[in-house]
């Protein structure tokens, strides 16, 4: 029988555990580039998609929950299977992982095609309010899952590794495994492309058209509907890769509702950037990966959402328009 | 040989009636100036040759074609660009970026770039400004990128939306003298004005409107000398 000063005792760990913050500070920093640029390369599509319609396409997250499905059957599809990681020649390992890459951009640019199509056109050919297309998105959004639901069940499908982790390097601390520097490089390299196509070619002047003016787009021939088509592809291009990645960081990712959570990070740091801002997407996804790192470090791993939202909180009070501020059209000044 | 023929058009902005009945022509190579009080229905017959507001009823025609239901952006294609009331330059977008946008319709680097040039000759500022972004620009600045932009898509019919509004006298003048260069070198241009002075005195023909109805027209000198006018537009009589 324990006394009750004992029993307290137990509990005793400090509420801010500012030593495990300190010696995983650089662990945690370089795995929240990790996940942070996942959230970067989805955030993009909720911003670009803000951009030009201002609207929050809540759908988003389904989208890419679809590529993190495509990437699963690529692997299953190429004779993978749940279990132990094979033994692959560096060639053909990356070979795979393209393939991955290609096919689910492929399968998320087609679902955020078919739901402009079939969700958001329609009420713009009535001139629906602006609240209609909200309610639109979670429909769509709900929608999409249960489609999942119905055909795959509740459960995750199980996990397929296909790289084996090797540490590359060390930093602090901290040691830097393959995987991480094959996120971290291929989601900027992904970013970079998407920020060139928006401020240096013909088709992304007419996005930037449509953003801050409609109607004067309009009137230099902008045709506005194909813009908007794009758009949404585009984004659903990068939700596609962000797939990849994800599944490669969390091979069990494929559930039903795994896009929920994830895309409503990647919303919140589309906001903490500067949503309609490119460099805000990668900005605020950066940051939000390694905020809540820190902050599952400090406060416990149950706090780890909670401090990504309440640093959101936090910032929109002392800047409303986020880090880098709004308009996808400003993204250069 | 008649340019752009409006044929009895009506606009309507919901229940209310913004353009009726309204018809005019303009003859390729003429300066057709459109003058009229303050919601008299100017600006939204601009907004429906370019395409931005739908007809209710009648039709537009240009260059013999029938374009009434064509969406907007088409008919840049066919030849129709507007500068329109407020400017609406591009903010974010550089001077040169602007210029772009203008020539988004067109296909032909070379032509392009030939037409960058001779809207660097006749407003040199914008030349200097290349890389200032729109939305720091003044107004009279604003305005010269506006009408630039405009002739980037090398048009046949320039529509040109207030081009005075807001602006310093010397802007003002420097802006007629150059719609009257531009039409020179082979524009033909519609001009809405409510600097009517101006206007008539640049213009071949102009058209007075009220509440959304043409009620005179005439030459520019004609209507300049007309006394109704003179009293309702021109300040005097």
């Amino acid at each position: 029988m324990i006394s009750s000063a004992q029993y307290l005792a137990q509990d005793s760990e400090p509420w801010i555990n500012t030593d495990t913050f300190i010696n995983l500070f650089w662990a945690n920093t370089i795995g929240g580039l990790e996940y942070g640029s996942i959230y970067a390369l989805v955030a993009l599509g909720y911003t670009l998609v803000y951009g030009v319609l201002k609207l929050l396409n809540f759908a988003h997250s389904e989208v890419f929950i679809y590529g993190a499905y495509a990437t699963w059957f690529t692997f299953f599809l190429l004779g993978f299977r749940p279990g132990p990681t094979p033994e692959l020649p560096v060639g053909e390992l990356i070979a795979y992982l393209v393939l991955a890459v290609i096919v689910a951009m492929l399968v998320s640019g087609t679902t955020a095609l078919v739901l402009e199509r079939v969700a958001y056109r329609p009420l713009r050919n009535r001139g629906a309010p602006r609240l209609a297309f909200l309610i639109t998105a979670i429909g769509a959004s709900l929608i999409l899952q249960q489609i999942l639901f119905l055909w795959r069940g509740s459960n995750p499908e199980q996990a397929i590794r296909l790289l084996r982790p090797e540490t590359l390097f060390n930093v602090g601390s901290a040691s830097v495994q393959n995987l991480t520097v094959i996120i971290v490089v291929a989601s900027v390299l992904m970013w970079i492309v998407a920020d060139t196509f928006v401020n240096r070619t013909r088709f992304g002047r007419g996005i930037r058209a449509v953003a801050q003016d409609p109607d004067t787009a309009m009137l230099m021939g902008v045709n506005k509907e194909r813009i908007i088509m794009l758009t949404f592809v585009v984004g659903g291009l990068l939700a596609g890769a962000a797939a990849v990645f994800y599944m490669m960081k969390i091979p069990q990712g494929a559930q039903y509702n795994g896009g929920f959570l994830l895309g409503l990070k990647a919303f919140a740091a589309a906001v903490l950037g500067g949503i309609g801002n490119l460099r805000g997407a990668l900005l605020g996804g950066l940051l939000l990966g390694i905020i809540e790192n820190h902050g599952q470090a400090l406060f416990g791993g149950e706090w780890r959402d909670v401090v990504a939202f309440v640093v959101l909180v936090l910032v929109l009070m002392f800047r409303p328009t986020g880090i880098l501020g709004e308009s996808l059209g400003k993204a250069r000044v | 040989m008649t340019l752009l023929e409006l044929d009895s058009v009506s606009v309507h902005y919901g229940r209310i009636r913004a353009v009726h009945n309204l018809s005019l022509t303009v003859e390729e190579g003429e300066v057709v100036a459109l003058i009229g009080a303050n919601g008299a229905g100017k600006t939204t017959t601009m907004r429906a040759i370019s395409g931005i507001r739908p007809v209710s009823s009648g039709r537009i025609l240009f260059d013999g074609q029938d374009i009434t239901r064509m969406k907007g952006e088409k008919r840049v294609e066919l030849g129709i660009a507007q500068s329109p009331e407020g400017r609406r330059i591009f903010p974010g977008m550089t001077v040169l970026e602007n210029l772009d946008m203008g020539a988004y319709a067109r296909k032909d680097k070379a032509g392009i770039a030939e037409d960058m040039e001779r809207v660097f000759e006749l407003f040199p500022r914008l030349a200097e400004r290349k890389d200032q972004y729109g939305g720091t620009m003044s107004g009279g600045e604003q305005q010269m990128l506006a009408i630039g932009r405009a002739l980037m898509a090398r048009p046949k019919l320039l529509l040109l939306d207030e081009p005075s509004m807001g602006l310093a006298p010397q802007y003002i003048q420097q802006i007629f003298r150059i719609i009257t260069e531009i039409n020179q070198q082979g524009t033909t241009v519609l001009l809405v004005e409510q600097n009517a002075q101006q206007a008539l005195a640049r213009a071949h023909r102009a058209y007075v409107l009220e509440t959304g109805s043409i009620v005179k027209s005439g030459t520019g000198k004609e209507l300049l000398a007309d006394p109704a006018v003179k009293e309702a537009y021109l300040g005097v009589g």
